[in-house]
């Protein structure tokens, strides 16, 4: 068995936009779904029933079906109710939606983790809910989320491959269109197994550096958040 | 926009005969997945420093390139490069296996930092053969200790297993669009669907809850 590389060195430069296009679904979906998870935190933890109903709801609707079928969902049902968005927008809406649940978890464990007197001590000061959140709570999460936060990006950036099922043209696609048209199954697909990890890689180097940086350093925690 | 769901839920008998294809495939790759687990755990506490290379390159690709595209290079590009032709129902459950296999490797290893290295010490003052120790003494309790994150893992590969619709085995999502493509009603079938997924993994990972709570409760 013989390997011919050419096929894929002539296809580089769909390669290279393939990648860019993986990229550019990840920064955009990965700074949605943090802010949108923090909104559905802070429902999940007030006071309000129906409120916290409903964010539960979701965190566990999202967490306990397979994403393939939150995409199939979203493709197939938006057009139903006159909603036509085309692929890109699309799959980097569901993985916001994805994303938004798991970093929702993450911060309620680290809400979790601070101590209930201090809630408690800032309400009985009469502190607005905004500030004391803003200004008390928030800072002591970091250490709390920014680990496990970091695999929930790179789960992310992961993810964005079943994207291709919807034909956004990311990575993935790119190597079912090169086997496509060139017949070369265990080339293409080798090839974007390896960029993957090399995104992965330089990924959680990057992040391992701006940990390190802050003083925020990954613990060798048992928990694996995939 | 009119919903048909008691016309498409009559039709769905097949989905729930795939749903248990979509176990079975799961409960093989986690019991395959354990035993590779438990293999890496123990070449990575090896004296060959190869080996113990290979284990960290081999967990580090698996972590860092998506299931699908390990499906897919276990599906298109095994079969060409070993010479044997194998199924995509083998293929997929094994690139499962050795998806799952490297985080229950990591899933173990916290485990079995959480022993004390005087058992091992005191294991082996006792003259106990090696293979022994870890069989009799270490193992049994790493597996005590990390059950709760083993079912955990369980769910994981269960929201794996959608992927091997791509690669053509007849699982629940399969199934599922077979049935979108004869009625036409993508809404209702995608959420029947998403029923039976949610049943599956929310009953499993309640349970990895009930026994986290039961082992801590016999650890007190």
């Amino acid at each position: 068995m013989e390997f011919d590389f050419s096929a894929i060195w002539d296809s580089r430069n769909l390669l290279a936009e393939g990648l860019a296009t993986t990229l550019f679904i990840s920064v955009v979906a990965v700074p949605v779904s943090i802010v949108l998870g923090a909104a559905i935190v802070l429902m999940r933890i007030s006071g309000n029933l129906i409120l916290r109903s409903v964010a539960t709801a979701y965190v566990e609707a999202i967490r306990n079906t397979p994403f393939l079928i939150q995409i199939f969902m979203v493709f197939y049902a938006l057009p139903f109710v006159g909603i036509r968005l085309s692929g890109l927008p699309t799959g980097i809406l569901c993985l916001s939606i994805y994303g938004a649940a798991y970093f929702a978890e993450i911060f309620r464990g680290g809400i979790e983790s601070v101590p209930k007197g201090q809630f408690d001590a800032c309400k009985s000061l009469a502190l607005p809910y905004g500030f004391y959140m803003r200004r008390m709570i928030v800072p002591q999460l970091y250490k709390y989320i920014i680990p496990p936060g970091t695999n929930i990006a790179l789960t992310m950036i992961k993810e964005s491959s079943l994207l291709s099922m919807i034909t956004v043209a990311e990575l993935t696609y790119v190597a079912h269109d090169i086997n496509g048209r060139t017949f070369s199954p265990v080339e293409s697909f080798t090839v974007i197994a390896l960029l993957y990890w090399l995104v992965s890689t330089l990924f959680l180097f990057v992040a391992e550096w701006l940990q390190s940086r802050t003083g925020h350093v990954q613990e060798d925690s048992p928990m694996i958040v995939r | 926009m009119d919903f048909q769901f008691p016309q498409i839920l009559a039709q769905s008998g097949p989905m729930v005969l795939a749903a248990f294809v979509t176990i079975y495939v799961g409960l093989m790759s986690c019991f395959l997945g354990l035993v590779i687990g438990t293999a890496l755990l123990l070449l990575q506490r090896t004296n060959i420093r190869v080996v113990r290379g290979l284990v960290r390159i081999y967990s580090s690709f698996i972590r860092g390139t998506p299931a699908l595209v390990q499906i897919l290079v276990f599906y298109y590009a095994l079969p060409p490069l070993i010479g044997i032709d194998i199924g995509p129902m083998t293929a997929g459950i094994l690139a499962i296996s050795f998806n799952s296999g490297a985080y229950v490797a990591e899933i173990l290893r916290g485990g079995l930092s959480r022993i004390s290295s005087g058992q091992l010490e005191a294991a082996t003052a006792l003259g106990l053969r090696r293979f022994l120790v870890w069989r009799k003494i270490i193992l049994p309790q790493v597996y005590h200790s990390v059950i709760p994150l083993l079912v955990n893992e369980f769910t994981m590969v269960i929201k794996i297993t959608p992927l091997l619709s791509t690669i053509t085995v007849v699982e629940l999502t399969r199934e599922a669009q077979y049935l979108i493509t004869s009625t036409f009603r993508p809404v209702e079938v995608l959420t029947i669907a998403a029923v039976l997924y949610f049943i599956i993994c929310f009953s499993i990972s309640q349970l990895g809850e009930v026994l986290q709570r039961r082992s801590l409760k016999f650890r007190m």
